[in-house]
């Protein structure tokens, strides 16, 4: 009795969601039989070339040189991002100096500076982790900046009431209480990192996950195309769900 | 278990732990107060008493060194004192608890600032969490307690530290009136077990009373010294004390001081910007 009612209350939260991505299948499948192949194969079509791919070694070599990329580029961004959020909270004049730059650039499509990356950088490994690191960077930024600048007054001065040095401060305080803010910046540039990855690999040096779908285009083989967006949806839909979790955890004194 | 001890048996201890004189404070234009005058004793405690907006918060920071005086010198201890000093711990009336600490790291948090060893801090803190009344609530966040328990953290973790003196800042402001009589004898009876100094700023004056060995009335704009009541009720204190005729006099003495000063504050408005 009690097993059939936590079935029928399971059933009723995530029927829609379970419903309703199986109608999706169920429709790219429809779909995909009645359009010509230059332009959409069946999920039966793209799922049996992504199992090509990945027995052929393929899709696992691109896959590695794209999250070199990702990691790289992301790294960088939380490297720089946190620590110079940090530093614009605590000390004005740079922060009112460096804003109108910031926004400016958080506000450019990080698209159209590619050109400009490529002919000063030419088409190695750094220019693609630049690109990635401009996408994923400004979220993490903007977020720790406003987060470090909302601290209560309050706490800083029980931080001195205790003589608490700057060290100390940087440390106990103005960290602790900034990292939430910082996550959902991770959580934001995660989603951002992603398209730049993807943008570095078409517009630069074609390589990874993109170069997947690209040469999978020019022979115009749709399944593969398919099959590496496929691949690059669900990355993003896992990263994201880390990202979610990574700000959960470090949020968990907030309620 | 010296740590448990209370400090300074069999030493030589000051008779005058905290000397203030001629303090003054300005705001630019507004002058908080001036010439005050204060000695408290070894062990004493010493209430300050004033309307809303005297400037008594004012002047515990200025005591503390958390703020600049503009006149006078402030003496703890012996110690000239420019900034916060060690020794000295205050207790918040918005209890400046950090949130993302539990009650274990909150209480740790002056140890780890004196720089007491991980060893020290594990040895005292469950001491100093259970003496408040908080044991079984170490892993608890500020946000998952009430205001009551959250104050009884913000006094343990001023008590860990070991402090000669002890600032009170309307520790019991923030709490309803039940907490807030219920927080007032945990004070008591915590202070009978570990008697420290303290300076205790309220605006109530039966919380004045009731703890103080004196009670100092704050006055007038500027603000100073208007009268000091000397409170000779016996130790220890409790509810019993309340019911006393000499409680009932005492009070009405300093309200008696305060209220033309009362009537005056809250007709009073806000100075032209």
């Amino acid at each position: 009795m009690r097993f059939s009612l936590a079935a029928a209350e399971g059933a009723r939260r995530h029927g829609p969601f379970w419903l309703s991505l199986v109608a999706g299948m169920a429709l790219w499948e429809i779909a995909g039989r009645n359009a010509d192949a230059a332009f959409l194969v069946p999920l039966s079509a793209t799922l049996s070339r992504l199992a090509e791919l990945a027995a052929s070694g393929v899709l696992w070599q691109q896959f590695a040189s794209s999250a070199a990329l990702f990691l790289s580029g992301f790294a960088l961004a939380l490297a720089v991002g946190m620590p110079l959020g940090l530093l614009l909270a605590r000390v004005r004049t740079l922060r009112v100096g460096l804003e109108p730059y910031i926004m400016i650039l958080y506000a450019t499509p990080m698209v159209a500076l590619i050109p400009f990356i490529l002919s000063l950088m030419g088409f190695g490994f750094a220019p693609k982790v630049l690109v990635v690191f401009l996408f994923a960077v400004f979220p993490v930024l903007y977020n720790t900046i406003e987060g470090a600048r909302s601290i209560r007054p309050e706490l800083i001065e029980v931080a001195r009431a205790f003589r608490s040095s700057e060290r100390a401060l940087w440390f106990d305080v103005m960290i602790p209480y900034t990292l939430p803010f910082t996550m959902t910046g991770v959580r934001q540039g995660i989603g951002r990192a992603l398209v730049g990855m993807v943008a570095a690999e078409f517009f630069l040096s074609a390589t990874g996950l993109g170069q997947l779908i690209m040469v999978a285009g020019q022979n115009f083989d749709t399944g593969g195309v398919f099959a590496a967006i496929l691949v690059i949806g669900l990355i993003g839909v896992g990263l994201m769900r880390v990202g979610l979790m990574l700000e959960q955890h470090f949020a968990r004194w907030r309620h | 278990m010296h740590a448990m001890a209370p400090q300074q048996t069999g030493e030589a201890r000051p008779a005058v732990r905290i000397r203030a004189r001629n303090l003054g404070k300005r705001y630019g234009a507004l002058e908080v107060f001036r010439g005050i005058d204060l000695d408290v004793g070894d062990r004493e405690i010493l209430s300050i008493v004033g309307p809303s907006g005297c400037g008594k918060t004012t002047l515990l920071r200025c005591i503390d060194g958390l703020l600049a005086t503009d006149a006078g010198e402030v003496l703890i201890n012996g110690e000239k004192v420019t900034q916060p000093i060690a020794g000295v711990a205050m207790v918040f009336q918005h209890f400046g608890l950090f949130p993302w600490k539990t009650v274990y790291g909150n209480v740790a948090y002056g140890l780890k600032m004196a720089g007491a060893s991980k060893a020290e801090i594990a040895e005292r803190v469950p001491y100093f969490i259970a003496l408040v009344g908080l044991k079984g609530f170490e892993n608890a966040y500020p946000y998952q307690m009430s205001g009551g328990m959250q104050q009884r953290c913000g006094l343990a973790r001023a008590l860990a530290i070991e402090p000669s003196v002890l600032l009170m800042d309307e520790p019991f402001a923030a709490v309803d009136a039940q907490t807030r009589e219920i927080l007032q004898f945990e004070l008591l009876r915590i202070w009978e077990q570990r008697p420290t100094t303290m300076l205790f700023v309220t605006h109530s004056i039966e919380e004045a009373v009731l703890m103080g060995d004196r009670v100092i009335v704050l006055k007038g704009r500027p603000a100073s010294i208007a009268e000091t009541i000397p409170v000779d009720l016996p130790r220890p204190r409790t509810r019993e004390t309340l019911r006393a005729a000499r409680f009932a006099e005492l009070r009405e003495q300093v309200w008696s001081t305060l209220l033309s000063e009362a009537r005056a504050a809250e007709f009073q408005l806000e100075p032209a910007r």
